[in-house]
């Protein structure tokens, strides 16, 4: 008898990892963020890189149920790989399980903080940890480990408690100084290899700001 | 004075080598624009190749703007060397000729002859800097059209089109002073030297060593300040992210004054030397 109690609760704690569910009040931001059948917004970059000056680059972002977020401009823009998938939409491309890591501040917002962790190969990112402001059911930090491209911290300021977009966003990621400087692009052409392997790779962040939001439900 | 003037203008018009001097400018201007569109491609994303994982790209960095950067680089070397031998050419011709003891014959002073010389030269100088640059800019923004600019000078530095215009119509003003003093140098080694030969070699050893001294840290704050080599790469200044005027205005002025003092120095030597 004993045995059979043993296998039953054995078989009923299997059965529970097999069908962990994604974080419900995810799924509610989720479904928040699934309510955007488009929006347009003017979008302001800056880039804060120690190799790299650049002045303030303005576009419009686009973005339209089932396809990707797409920005425009006049100049030549550098958009980070990772930190304008607002909508969720790249997290939740290929399935994944989340684990509930407690709860955190962030900006004095008192956030629930999850994992996510992808079950499929497919995946582009390793693991994600989320920060979210259940009360106003949206996020407002993320780091995405990326299989290829690095660690990307998103971090999402909101002009009110009831805005679903943001309208600054920082993307902080990793980045390496430039190795290789041509001989015709500027006076300054020493490679100083030694000082480039010591420096390895340096953290630069990009602000982007969007303003004349425009959305549609 | 001013008829020496005219004389040398006519001189310079009338002669194969000033022909040369521009076909040589253009050739130049040529070769760095089909590199460019040949290869232009491959030299952007290597120098953006740290950066494509982390960002991706809008936009293109292959215009106009970029062409006109890697033309205004011949200001190093391409552009003075050939202005140093033509330039020398006016003086070392008439020697090689003996045009210049028929000049002497007539009732022409000295001072007002070489003055002349120094004049016109800083006027085809100049000449050569504008027609190089007013073709680099038409040509090359017809090609390649308007965009931002990407400079690696202290880092990557990104300039607006608007900006980037701004900022290479002044290099290029500000090259021209250094292409006078380049030029002046010439003259007055044709002067010293009077063979075509020697003058053109010496003139291309001063270039490559005042290049190489450029490079080269003395030790000594004052002479890296102020000596002559260190003040040829004023136009480069204007690439800097934020433009150190003081800094172009200061090496300008002086090397205008070393090409003052290089001119003197010939002038002198003209003036007590025999024309025999």
């Amino acid at each position: 008898m004993k045995r059979f109690y043993f296998l039953l609760v054995l078989l009923a704690s299997l059965n529970s990892i097999n069908s962990q569910e994604i974080d419900s009040d995810l799924i509610i931001i989720k479904q928040r963020m699934d309510s955007i059948k488009s929006y347009e917004a003017q979008i302001k970059l800056d880039v804060d890189i120690s190799f790299i000056n650049m002045p303030s680059k303005y576009g419009k972002v686009k973005y339209r149920q089932g396809e990707s977020t797409k920005v425009t401009s006049q100049d030549f823009i550098m958009l980070p790989k990772r930190g304008l998938d607002l909508t969720l939409n790249e997290l939740f491309q290929h399935p994944f399980i989340t684990v509930d890591r407690g709860e955190d501040t962030h900006k004095g917002v008192n956030c629930k903080v999850i994992n996510l962790i992808p079950t499929s190969s497919k995946s582009d990112f390793s693991i994600a940890t989320i920060f979210m402001d259940t009360k106003a059911k949206r996020i407002v930090k993320s780091e995405i480990s990326t299989k290829m491209e690095g660690v990307f911290t998103t971090s999402l300021d909101y002009n009110n408690i009831v805005d679903v977009l943001p309208t600054a966003i920082e993307v902080e990621f990793a980045v390496n100084s430039i190795k290789i400087p041509l001989r015709f692009l500027g006076k300054e052409t020493e490679v100083d290899r030694k000082a480039i392997k010591e420096e390895g790779s340096k953290s630069g962040k990009i602000f982007l700001t969007l303003s004349e939001v425009q959305i549609a439900r | 004075m001013i008829s020496l003037i005219r004389s040398e203008i006519y001189k310079i018009s009338k002669q194969s080598k000033t022909l040369y001097a521009l076909a040589a400018i253009l050739i130049i201007e040529g070769f760095v624009i089909m590199s460019a569109y040949y290869q232009g491609a491959g030299i952007i994303d290597l120098l953006l190749d740290n950066l494509k994982d982390s960002f991706e790209f809008r936009g293109n960095l292959l215009n106009g703007n970029l062409i006109i950067y890697l033309i205004l680089n011949s200001l190093w070397f391409h552009v003075p060397l050939i202005l140093m031998i033509i330039i020398s050419g006016f003086l070392t011709s008439e020697y090689k000729d003996k045009t210049i003891e028929t000049v002497m014959l007539q009732p022409v002073n000295k001072l007002d002859f070489i003055l002349s010389k120094y004049i016109v030269s800083i006027v085809f100088t100049l000449l050569i800097v504008l027609i190089l640059a007013v073709s680099t800019f038409f040509i090359s923004y017809w090609i390649f059209g308007y965009g931002d600019l990407v400079v690696y000078l202290d880092g990557l530095n990104f300039f607006k089109s608007d900006d980037a215009f701004y900022r290479l119509i002044n290099a290029f003003l500000s090259g021209s002073i250094t292409m006078i003093f380049f030029s002046v140098v010439s003259l007055t080694l044709a002067v010293i030297l009077k063979d075509a030969t020697k003058t053109w070699i010496v003139a291309a050893i001063f270039l490559i060593c005042s290049n190489l001294l450029l490079k080269m840290d003395f030790n000594n704050d004052i002479v890296n300040e102020l000596f002559f080599s260190k003040l040829t790469d004023s136009w480069q200044y204007f690439f800097y992210y934020e433009i150190p005027y003081s800094t172009i205005y200061f090496k300008n002025l002086l090397l205008l004054g070393y090409s003052i003092v290089v001119m003197i120095i010939g002038i002198l030597i003209f003036k007590r030397r025999d024309i025999q």
